[in-house]
């Protein structure tokens, strides 16, 4: 091959040359070019190496489904992208593109000794000889592969870029802006509904740009398009997904065509569209032909060749010759030898030709071939000659060219017809599968229906060769490096169905979705196995149509707004302390407020101390919290946890526990009974939209009968807990309307009344141990309240506590938290809790399970408390548990560390684990086994501090 | 070696809009403080008589700052000092939800565009006077299209700075 830019001809604009580099190296091209055409113009053959072989590869096509010609683009620092299709990349002045997957150039590559060694690399190999020794996969074999097999590289910076998104509607979405697809929306245009014409190329045109004789119907098309105002055209858009429903996802591209210092603003914008009406006009993609060396540059699809010649001006040789076993082969070599380029011979292995076209093509001086077949090409980096031979078996011929144009007919772009599971008839007429119209308001029209006007040919799985197949490289899947021989071998091996031959061999797989091998690779598959190909069926496509950015996929999910970050009404005072934060669920929290030097074990110390020897202060803002309300809702409590919950009077609170229909612990909390008919109900913070969730779904689906209604109150109420013996006596100076003395205001009590002159819910209950309150104040006055009960404690010495002081505190006393001190398998007798489980209620949410014979029998996991030998020894959070650490590797474990932190008021190391037995092991040893040594525990209650609960009353 | 250097503008510090802000023909402010309930009932009628108004029926219409967001569901945003008694008794919930959510006012030609950027809704066919509960990207709102060119965005307080700048972010640069 040995390309240049003709005279005359093509869309390209000759008055504004461009210059941009390839793999370092200066080239010229002109406005209007693609990377490829330029590259081709400029006498470039070689554009990359293969996936698995490291064979140099020329150009095969020139659009999307270019498989070869892979590159990676240059435009600054953090935007590398890697695996772009040179003949989908509209040039710009001063692009700067890089070959990709060869080690040191594409020229001299190391790799290619796997391309001398291909008799060991057949399909399934990497299954096949990576097994042993395991150990070898992870050190050896993996790293190795991952860098002689990945194209491109991924980034190592942060992407400078920004993305935005949207979704639309309209009634009718065209895809593929070529003639079949501009004359769909005119007619759609014409009843002024809403239309979106989607097209992946730089200008609207399709097939169409490469005809010249259609540019002035084009441009008048488009100026009607455009005269539309309910017609929106979003050209350099890839509509890679149709989902359910008419939803189609497409990436529009807005800068990365433009010189790097003259784009602005979002890189990519994600279109998410619903419409009534979709019609698909996605063209049809050529099929190459199989046959030894069909993949030495300069062997190239025949329509790519006409592209290159028509709509970029630029010849693909100076002697170019036409393997066709299809009518359209003849067109395109008529039209390019039309344009200028000198068209050796058209080869056809048809021996029925259309006179007309014989004529034409001996009229213009080619030579014509019928009933022959190449059999061979000679040629590294560039094709130099053909053998041609009657039949593909009679006697060779050799015949000079410089490049190979492939017809092998054609194939409708079907994937997104197969995304939104239309179905898909044979046809042997067109040698493809073609989709059979259906009922759903989805169609396809023009060449994507089979509807084209390239004329006829044959059906051929590969060409007649005197060549055994195993000795030939005729490839199949370009990108993913697959030979005839590879199919024939995984049909030897006792694979039948084109899915599964599709797996082993990585046909059609990947980025490349089979665009042009999945109908050769069935029809080898067919013909291997002695089947129709009608019966063989055709593999799924799945989204995206072509590879796309994790930026239009994220859209504004990026940095900053990667995902919403909840704050409390209490959080800014907090950060102005110097609190250190730490996520939990979507918010944020506090975990500690350290002095000065302090670091986390010494801030959480004081905190813990103050709260037992004085007064914390606790933002508890993030429980999820749910009002409910009705007539009924006290049964619908009695129906969801496994407490009892009529019996309890307004006023008063009760602990909750919450279970899975499989009897695990979900959830806990602690409800008041604000009135006969309403529920204040307190949830886990990460709980608290799943909790909500699970008890909409059986009040709506199992008990609708019930007069009763949720309503998340979780951000209505900031929650500021007042923890300690000194509790009462700050609040005291703070509360109107509520007698705090404790024979009127007991333990587990609510009551309404105002602080600091606003409305209250106050709760009288401890997470602590200690004394405590939880002030339930209108979100809006979350912060003043907070100062003024900070402010009123100053005199004893009152300091804000963060959730690890928190989890200390509980932890001494033995209150689980679910999620840690729960993996999900736990029951409430596990956890200690039997005593939660009302036993005269007929039934509730778990009930039934509980009484399976699992969950009742002994030894389980239950909850005890861990005190290491050494006091100073604090466990670490999921050790294992072992009863004998001298036993033989594995060991048998019975149980694991779920909490564990040093205790300031103990004075030494505590834990909690679900320990197998654990009850009856109150007072055992047991020994956990950690890198640097065991570690050996007493058996004990898992509550530790003020077992009798006196504290609790101050 | 990865180099992922510190984002400049982080999570954290995102802030809810306080003041009006827009470009490109859309303007976000804060909404006016309302008071807030969301009301249940399956009895209409009922409801009707404790809120003392006409309670819009069809799911989806608007009423007098009530409006219909399912067969048994209501949200009512008040002008502030107009309140709804606490009902004890009845077979319905009414629930104040004041401090709840906050309202972010999103105006001019271009705000059902920008709207549309992360609600899946078609909002060019939404009906001033309609209101219904959505989503904006994987934020819970309640839109309501006031006028063709006004839509009022409810959303829980805590979600609000995320809310304000994500459309911000989807604002042409």
């Amino acid at each position: 091959m040995s390309g240049y830019r003709l005279a005359t001809g093509g869309r390209i604009d000759r008055t504004r040359p461009l210059t941009f580099t390839f793999d370092g190296r200066l080239y010229r091209g002109l406005a209007g070019d693609s990377l490829a055409s330029a590259l081709v113009a400029s006498g470039v053959t070689l554009f990359g190496r293969s996936f698995k072989y490291h064979r140099p590869r020329g150009l095969l096509a020139t659009g999307v489904e270019e498989p070869n010609a892979l590159v990676e683009i240059d435009r600054g620092p953090g935007r590398v992208t890697p695996n772009l299709k040179a003949p989908s990349l509209a040039l710009y002045e001063g692009m700067v593109a890089q070959s990709q997957n060869r080690f040191p150039s594409l020229a001299f590559d190391l790799g290619a000794i796997n391309n001398r060694l291909g008799v060991f690399f057949p399909a399934g190999f990497y299954n096949k000889t990576f097994m042993w020794p395991r150990s070898a996969w992870e050190k050896l074999y993996e790293p190795v592969i991952r860098r002689l097999a990945g194209l491109g590289h991924s980034p190592t910076t942060r992407d400078p870029d920004t993305y935005a998104s949207t979704y639309a509607h309209c009634e009718t979405l065209v895809i593929g802006g070529g003639p079949a697809g501009i004359e769909s929306a005119l007619a759609a245009a014409a009843t002024g509904e809403r239309v979106i014409l989607i097209d992946e190329q730089e200008e609207l045109g399709g097939g169409a740009l490469g005809e010249p004789t259609r540019w002035a119907w084009l441009a008048d098309a488009t100026a009607r398009l455009g005269a539309h105002p309910n017609v929106r055209v979003l050209p350099r858009t890839t509509a890679y997904g149709a989902y359910h429903q008419n939803f189609v996802a497409a990436a529009e591209r807005l800068t990365d065509h433009l010189r790097p210092d003259r784009a602005s603003g979002h890189r990519e914008k994600l279109w998410r569209i619903r419409t009534r009406d979709l019609v698909l006009a996605q063209g049809a993609i050529e099929r190459p032909l199989v046959f030894d060396g069909n993949d030495i540059p300069g062997v190239m699809l025949s329509s790519a060749a006409r592209t290159l010649a028509l709509h970029y001006g630029v010849a693909i040789g100076r002697a170019v010759a036409v393997m066709a076993v299809h009518d359209s082969g003849w067109h395109d070599a008529l039209a390019i030898a039309a344009a200028g380029v000198r068209v050796r011979a058209i080869v056809d292995l048809r021996t029925a030709i259309d006179p007309a076209l014989i004529e034409a093509a001996r009229a213009a001086g080619i030579e014509c071939l019928p009933g022959h077949a190449v059999t061979g090409v000679s040629g590294r980096s560039a094709v130099n000659a053909i053998r041609v031979a009657p039949g593909g078996t009679g006697p060779a011929r050799h015949l000079p060219c410089d490049a190979l144009l492939m017809a092998g007919g054609w194939t409708p772009t079907l994937h997104l017809w197969s995304h939104a599971k239309g179905a898909m008839r044979w046809d042997d007429a067109s040698g493809t599968y073609l989709p059979i119209p259906g009922t759903d308001p989805v169609r396809c029209v023009g060449a994507c229906a089979g509807e084209w006007d390239f004329g006829s040919g044959m059906s051929v799985a590969a060409l007649p060769s005197l060549k055994p197949a195993h000795r030939q490289k005729a490839f199949v899947d370009f990108q993913n490096d697959v030979k005839a021989s590879d199919i024939a071998l995984a049909v030897q091996e006792g694979f039948r169905s084109i899915e599964h031959i599709k797996r082993y061999t990585t046909t059609g797989m990947a980025t490349d979705q089979g665009k042009t091998s999945n109908m050769n690779g069935v029809r080898l598959a067919a013909q291997a196995l002695g089947r129709p190909i009608a019966d063989m069926g055709l593999t799924t496509f799945r989204p995206p149509y072509t590879p796309q950015t994790f930026g239009a996929l994220v859209g504004v999910h990026k940095d900053a707004l990667f995902q919403p970050l909840r704050k409390t009404a209490i959080d800014a005072w907090a950060e102005a302390e110097g609190a250190v934060f730490e996520n939990v669920a979507q918010w944020r929290r506090a975990r500690y407020f350290p002095h000065a030097s302090e670091d986390m074990h010494a801030a959480v110390d004081r905190e813990c101390r103050s709260v037992r020897q004085s007064v914390g202060l606790f933002d508890a803002s993030t429980l999820g919290k749910i009002e409910v309300v009705g007539p009924d809702a006290a049964e619908f409590l009695d129906r969801m946890y496994t407490n009892p919950w009529k019996s309890l009077v307004p006023g008063r609170c009760r602990y909750g526990l919450l279970l899975r229909e499989d009897g695990f612990i979900l959830d806990d909390g602690v409800a008041a009974r604000l009135a006969p008919d309403r529920f204040h109900v307190t949830t886990t913070t990460g709980g608290a939209a799943r909790v909500l969730a699970m008890m909409e779904d059986y009040l709506q689906t199992e008990w609708s009968d019930l007069d009763c209604w949720l309503t998340s109150t979780t951000e209505q109420w900031a929650v500021i807990a007042v923890q300690g013996p000194r509790a009462r006596d700050v609040i005291a100076l703070l509360v109107e309307g509520i007698d705090l003395v404790p024979e009127a205001f007991p333990h587990m009590a609510v009551r309404d009344g105002r602080i600091c002159g606003v409305p209250t819910r106050l709760f009288r209950v401890s997470f602590t141990g200690e004394l405590g309150f939880e002030i339930n104040v209108p979100a809006d006055h979350g912060r003043a309240v907070w100062e003024a009960v900070h402010a009123a404690g100053q005199p004893h010495g009152i300091v804000p506590y963060g959730t690890e002081a928190m989890h200390v505190l509980r932890a001494e006393k033995g209150y689980i938290i679910v999620g840690q001190d729960t993996d999900g398998t736990v029951t409430p007798d596990d956890a200690g809790m039997a005593w939660a489980i009302g036993r005269k209620k007929p039934d509730f949410v778990g009930k039934r399970s509980l009484a399976r014979p699992d969950l009742a029998r002994d030894r389980r996991r239950q909850l005890v408390g861990l005190l290491t030998a050494d006091p100073a020894t604090v466990l670490e959070e999921g050790a294992q548990i072992v009863a004998d650490p001298g036993q033989s590797i594995p060991m048998k474990m019975i149980g694991h560390v779920t909490s564990a932190y040093h205790s300031a008021a103990l004075g030494r190391s505590i834990a909690l684990a679900l320990l197998e037995d654990g009850r009856a092991r109150v007072g055992q040893s047991v020994h956990v086994p950690m890198p640097h040594g065991n570690v050996t525990a007493l058996v004990s209650s898992p509550v530790f501090h003020d077992p009798s609960g006196a504290r609790l009353d101050g | 070696m990865v180099d992922i250097a510190p984002l400049t503008l982080a999570a954290t510090d995102l802030a809810a809009i306080a003041e009006p802000i827009g470009r490109y023909g859309v303007c976000l402010s804060p909404a006016p403080p309302c008071n807030r309930y969301s009301l249940r009932a399956k009895d209409r009628a009922l409801l009707e008589t404790l809120a003392g108004t006409a309670l819009p029926q069809r799911i989806g219409d608007t009423h007098n700052g009530y409006a219909c967001l399912g067969p048994d569901e209501w949200y009512a945003l008040l002008p502030e000092g107009i309140t709804l008694p606490q009902t004890e008794g009845q077979p319905v919930s009414i629930v104040d939800v004041s401090a709840r959510a906050v309202g972010l006012l999103v105006e001019g030609d271009g705000a059902a565009d920008l709207i549309a950027t992360g609600c899946p809704l078609d909002i060019a066919r939404m009906a001033p006077g309609r209101a219904t509960r959505t989503h904006y990207e994987s934020v819970e709102i309640q839109l309501w299209c006031l006028e063709e060119t006004r839509f009022h965005l409810e959303v829980w307080r805590s979600f609000a700075p995320w809310l304000g700048q994500a459309l911000l972010a989807n604002l042409p640069d």
